[in-house]
């Protein structure tokens, strides 16, 4: 491609990093359609305006979801993308995959589709991006035949996703991977056939870390907790104190109901878990001292969303603890009593928050079967975002000092 | 063999031919409970009666004779 061509794609090729245009025209090179991916790429920068259109019969037999029509207005001046169709294929829980699977992956998509990928999506399916209406039924059926299925898409339920859970986190208080795989199991249904007011997201998280953001971006949080103890070893405690952790800085003044008290000359930590929310954040800090309890099951959040424009909501919590052992019937109870309500009373494209803001809290309650709690509160932290002044900001120990003196210690 | 009578079935496609339809407006239009209009055009589907058509944001289900026409009008 020359950069007289395509002056203003060449000018996002500039800097270090990698650039999806370098990637585009690599793979032009391969398939030379994509030339016009680029062509329109460039008129749409210049006219500022996008050229793509979406829309349409593009799913797979049996299927109403799963591919993303993509057309372009420009088909007569680009026909290489006169069709353009993303396909959503289920990624596994956690996102774990053998080298062999993404190499099968790719060959399928390199002989269908355009061989371009932004992988995950942000449900967390893999996106596949561009290939024709024809290609849409024999990539699928190779998919399948390699053990692959389309995601979810439309007025549906999404891919459900998970954190690594117990698989690589030691903070993990439920099997994530297993709960998602069991949801994307029984709902095939759902997920294959979108016949809801709107779409539907379940996230799991192992822990309040909360690392796949389930709390503010699905419908239905899983989020493992514990309701015991949180488990204190005081020798690691005195250990990092040692190693110069500031418990007292860093830990105790952070709590955000100051149920932590430490014992300076003891070098002992008390934490009074009547008062604990389990914000993770005294286990984050001192993960080889302290372990979330032996009491283990999830806190049920519903409501939360992220969409991209407008009005994005936190979830709620509506069960603060649920046991989680399979096969998770009164998990599968709840959601099936969630989904009947908003059914039968969602408006148009309303997602569950928008319904429960119209219909009020206690007859959404009422209609799930679930009693009303104190600790259902709305918003524990309105604003996921915290902005610190300066002033606010102490010097940090730098934790590779720390753990570089733990090392030579051992 | 499926859980509704054809009768039901043939008031459901003759909807889905007029244009494409949400379940739950469909539901509305026919007096029925939209959980049965769900599962009389996941039949139909399945017999190829009837597809899905998508405006890009949202699926809704037509006969497949209609799904195509409006494919058509959109390739203009």
């Amino acid at each position: 491609m020359s950069n007289e061509e395509f002056p203003l794609l060449s000018d996002l090729k500039k800097g270090p990093w990698p650039s999806f245009v370098t990637e585009i025209e690599k793979t032009a090179e391969k398939k030379p359609e994509m030339r016009d991916l680029l062509k329109q790429l460039e008129r749409s920068y210049e006219d500022k305006i996008t050229y793509w259109k979406h829309g349409g019969i593009v799913s797979v037999k049996g299927y109403g979801g799963g591919v993303i029509g993509r057309y372009s207005f420009l088909a007569k001046e680009c026909p290489g993308v006169a069709e353009f169709h993303t396909m959503r294929v289920n990624q596994p829980a956690g996102w774990f995959y053998t080298t062999e699977a993404l190499r099968t992956i790719c060959d399928i998509w390199e002989k269908y589709g355009s061989g371009l990928t932004n992988m995950h999506g942000s449900t967390g399916d893999i996106i596949l991006l561009g290939t024709t209406t024809p290609n849409l039924q024999p990539c699928f059926n190779e998919l399948a035949k390699n053990g692959w299925d389309l995601g979810g898409s439309g007025s549906a339920l999404r891919t459900p996703s998970a954190c690594a859970g117990p698989a690589r986190c030691e903070f993990a208080c439920i099997d994530t991977l297993d709960i998602c795989y069991e949801l994307t199991i029984t709902y095939q249904d759902e997920l294959h056939r979108p016949m809801w007011p709107y779409k539907f997201k379940f996230k799991i998280a192992g822990c309040p870390n909360d690392c796949v953001a389930s709390k503010a971006r699905s419908d239905f949080a899983i989020v493992g907790t514990w309701k015991d103890e949180i488990k204190i070893n005081q020798e690691e405690v005195k250990k990092y104190a040692e190693a110069g952790v500031d418990i007292k800085g860093q830990v105790v003044d952070n709590c955000p109901t100051k149920c932590i008290e430490y014992d300076e000359e003891k070098k002992e930590i008390k934490i009074d878990n009547s008062n604990c929310v389990r914000c993770m954040h005294c286990i984050n800090v001192l993960p080889k001292a302290l372990k979330p309890g032996d009491e283990r099951g999830a806190t049920i959040l519903m409501g939360g969303k992220a969409p991209i424009l407008e009005g994005p909501v936190m979830s709620w919590v509506i069960v603060p603890f649920m046991k989680m052992e399979p096969p998770y019937e009164e998990l599968k109870e709840l959601s099936e009593a969630v989904w009947d309500f908003w059914d039968e009373n969602g408006k148009f494209r309303e997602r569950l928050a928008e319904l429960i803001e119209r219909v009020g809290m206690m007859a959404f309650l009422e209609a799930i079967g679930v009693e009303p709690d104190p600790r259902q509160i709305k918003e524990p932290r309105a604003n996921p975002f915290y902005f610190w002044r300066e002033e606010d900001l102490k010097p940090r120990t730098d934790p590779w000092e720390i753990w570089r003196k733990a090392e030579k210690e051992m | 063999m499926g859980e509704f009578d054809e009768e039901t079935k043939q008031k459901v496609l003759e909807k889905l031919a007029q244009k494409p339809w949400s379940t739950r407006d469909l539901a509305k239009v026919l007096q029925m409970k939209k959980r049965e209009v769900d599962k009389i055009c996941k039949e139909l589907i399945a017999e190829g009666k009837a597809a899905y058509w998508s405006s890009g944001s949202t699926a809704y289900v037509t006969t497949k004779e209609k799904a195509e026409e409006m494919e058509a009008k959109r390739r203009g």
